[in-house]
């Protein structure tokens, strides 16, 4: 079982996602605001990230509250999953081989909408290649 | 409450638009901005190349002067050492502009390259005179030359500057006029037959001399003039490409945040109906799932739709500037694309089946994988089940990497085939077969295949199968290189 941080501001998506990866045991914290994601995990650093990428008020605040984890010591290790609907296909989108460490430091992403057993396997995976790097 | 009074206390006060016209940096009254300093730079060096042609004239001229007959025919006075003296001159000026130039750093001060300039012309101008005063300043046209310095001076500086290079020229011919008719240097002339000890009388001197002074200031008003039209032209033409430029970016922010706004919603709908149809919360009734089913689809086809529209738009907009091309590894980029369309595939028990040579193109990899996965998607939707998909690439004779993507589908009628790349067209038997597709795929396809003039035919049987062929730009000017790695 892992604590996963959910960092959406599209309730009806974290919802649903929360459901599904609960299923698998997961504990799923679901927050809308990134500056309020922050403060809880510096309080309890959780086991993966899982950040959108574009917030009402900010369209990249997803990229700098990944680039403030990177910075943070004690959020430096924990990897994060962007979930976004920015078509990876377009010019400003962006896909993994854009993944790098002071820009982009995230482990993966996955294009919405996203189909769920996917996402199960996606999380599977990164949450077992971290505990194996731990 | 009155109108005046504050509700609250923030208080924000809505600003005005930014000023969006961009101020043209050349000015309306006649005179306009200097070149840039690289371009000044440029044209020095130009101006330097140029000066090779006259050394190369003179020393010319001044070997012919030692030729036995030919001089004496022509009546040139022989054995001429001045050619010789002034192409010196111009070597060794022009071997100090040169390493001084290339001294000069990438953004070099202005200070620097007015100095090189300035220093160039004087120098020019007074070995000009030298040479107007040995060809002949009063029996021969060569004074016009100064024309050559004017024109360039047009070219290089604003209308006061070059102004000063017209004053400098008459001044210096007036000059060289009074030192030979004041009897301080003796009369030139290259041809024996015009050599004369006397001097010229005045009303031919003052003919010359103020001929030559109109002349020069009619073509510094005339060059001048033409020199601003070009620059203000250019100057126009810079304003417009960076409001293009603007606007391409804002259109990509807008596009970008509309893709976005739009696919949310559809995200959000989708994974919810996910939840339902997974049995994440319960068992729901066999009719239910049909139609949470039917939704679902819908819904995956809406975003498909929203991607496509995007894509195409992009694409569209794209064709005016045009990303950058690489080398790409042909085969690789395929199997990925394959990779894509097996799900689709074998959820229909379609083979799919390849023989991928090891070939490179040059190109914009997100465009090859459009075609390509259009391409393949299409050959998966309009096939039978059970169906064969077959795709292969190989290098062509000609050196041309060229991709085939076959099925043995529904086939087109030949009176449609034109019609298939037309935005959102159909054919009727394609909607009976296939009801979910965007009908811009082909669309996508067409556009690229345009926007890098590529070759691509289409070969239809009705009811048997279709064939896309598209014939890729080679690597390092027409030769595809092979790769020295196979893959499997």
């Amino acid at each position: 079982m892992a604590k996963i941080m959910l960092v959406d501001d599209d309730l009806d998506l974290a919802e649903a996602v929360a459901k599904v990866l609960g299923v698998d045991g997961h504990k799923v914290v679901a927050e809308e605001s990134p500056g309020k994601a922050l403060d809880a995990m510096r309080k309890d650093p959780p086991d993966l990230a899982i950040l959108d990428v574009m917030f009402p008020e900010n369209s990249s605040e997803g990229f700098t509250l990944a680039q403030t984890m990177h910075g943070d010591s004690a959020l430096r290790g924990v990897p994060i999953l962007m979930l976004t609907a920015i078509n990876v296909k377009f010019p400003l989108g962006f896909s993994s081989s854009d993944i790098d460490d002071v820009w982009m430091p995230v482990t993966a992403f996955l294009e919405k909408p996203v189909d769920l057993d996917v996402l199960r396997e996606k999380v599977s995976a990164i949450l077992k290649k971290s505990a194996g790097q731990g | 409450m009155s109108s005046g009074e504050t509700i609250g206390p923030a208080v924000y006060d809505v600003p005005l638009p930014k000023e969006e016209r961009i101020i043209p940096r050349a000015p309306q009254d006649g005179r306009y901005a200097p070149l840039p300093n690289v371009l000044l730079a440029q044209n020095a060096l130009w101006v330097c190349r140029l000066r090779w042609i006259a050394v190369g004239l003179l020393f010319g001229f001044g070997l012919f002067t030692f030729l036995d007959g030919l001089p004496d025919f022509l009546g040139v006075k022989s054995r001429a050492m001045w050619p010789f003296v002034t192409a010196a001159a111009l070597v060794f000026g022009n071997i100090l502009f040169l390493f001084y130039i290339r001294g000069l750093e990438a953004l070099p001060a202005r200070f620097d390259i007015y100095t090189n300039l300035w220093s160039q012309i004087i120098m020019d101008l007074v070995v000009l005179t030298v040479v107007v005063h040995f060809v002949g300043s009063m029996e021969t046209h060569i004074a016009f030359v100064y024309l050559l310095h004017v024109v360039l001076a047009c070219i290089f500086f604003i209308p006061r500057q070059s102004l000063i290079v017209v004053a400098t020229s008459c001044l210096l011919f007036l000059g060289c006029i009074l030192v030979e008719g004041l009897g301080f240097m003796g009369r030139g002339g290259i041809f024996v037959t015009t050599i004369r000890t006397g001097p010229s009388a005045p009303g031919q001197i003052m003919l010359n001399l103020f001929s030559l002074w109109a002349i020069l200031l009619a073509v510094w008003y005339l060059t001048s003039h033409l020199s601003i039209m070009v620059r203000r032209r250019d100057m126009q033409l810079m304003e417009t490409n960076i409001r293009l430029i603007e606007a391409q970016k804002e259109r990509t922010r807008h596009m970008l945040h509309t893709t976005h706004e739009l696919k949310s919603p559809f995200s959000a709908i989708h994974t919810n109906v996910q939840l339902l149809l997974k049995g994440y919360c319960g068992t729901l009734p066999k009719e239910a799932l049909e139609v949470l089913t039917r939704i679902s689809e819908r819904c995956r086809s809406l975003t498909a739709q929203i991607q496509d529209m995007l894509q195409l738009a992009n694409l569209r907009s794209e064709a005016q500037q045009m990303p950058q091309s690489a080398r790409l590894d042909v085969a690789a980029l395929l199997r990925d694309c394959l990779g894509q369309v097996e799900p689709a595939a074998l959820q229909r028990g379609i083979v799919l089946e390849s023989d991928l040579q090891p070939v490179e193109t040059f190109f914009v990899e997100d465009h090859f994988k459009m075609v390509f996965l259009n391409l393949l998607s299409n050959a998966v939707n309009y096939s039978n089940e059970g169906g064969r998909v077959r795709i292969e690439c190989r290098l062509a004779t000609d050196g041309r990497p060229r991709v085939s993507v076959a099925d043995e589908g529904i086939g087109i009628p030949p009176e449609k085939l034109p019609n298939i790349f037309n935005d959102y067209y159909r054919t009727e038997e394609a909607v009976r077969h296939n009801r979910s597709s965007t009908g811009l795929g082909l669309a996508i396809v067409k556009q690229v295949v345009q926007t890098h003039r590529l070759h691509m035919v289409v070969e239809s049987t009705q009811g048997k199968g279709t064939r896309f062929t598209v014939e890729l730009p080679p690597v390092n000017n027409g030769e595809s290189l092979r790769l020295e790695t196979t893959h499997g």
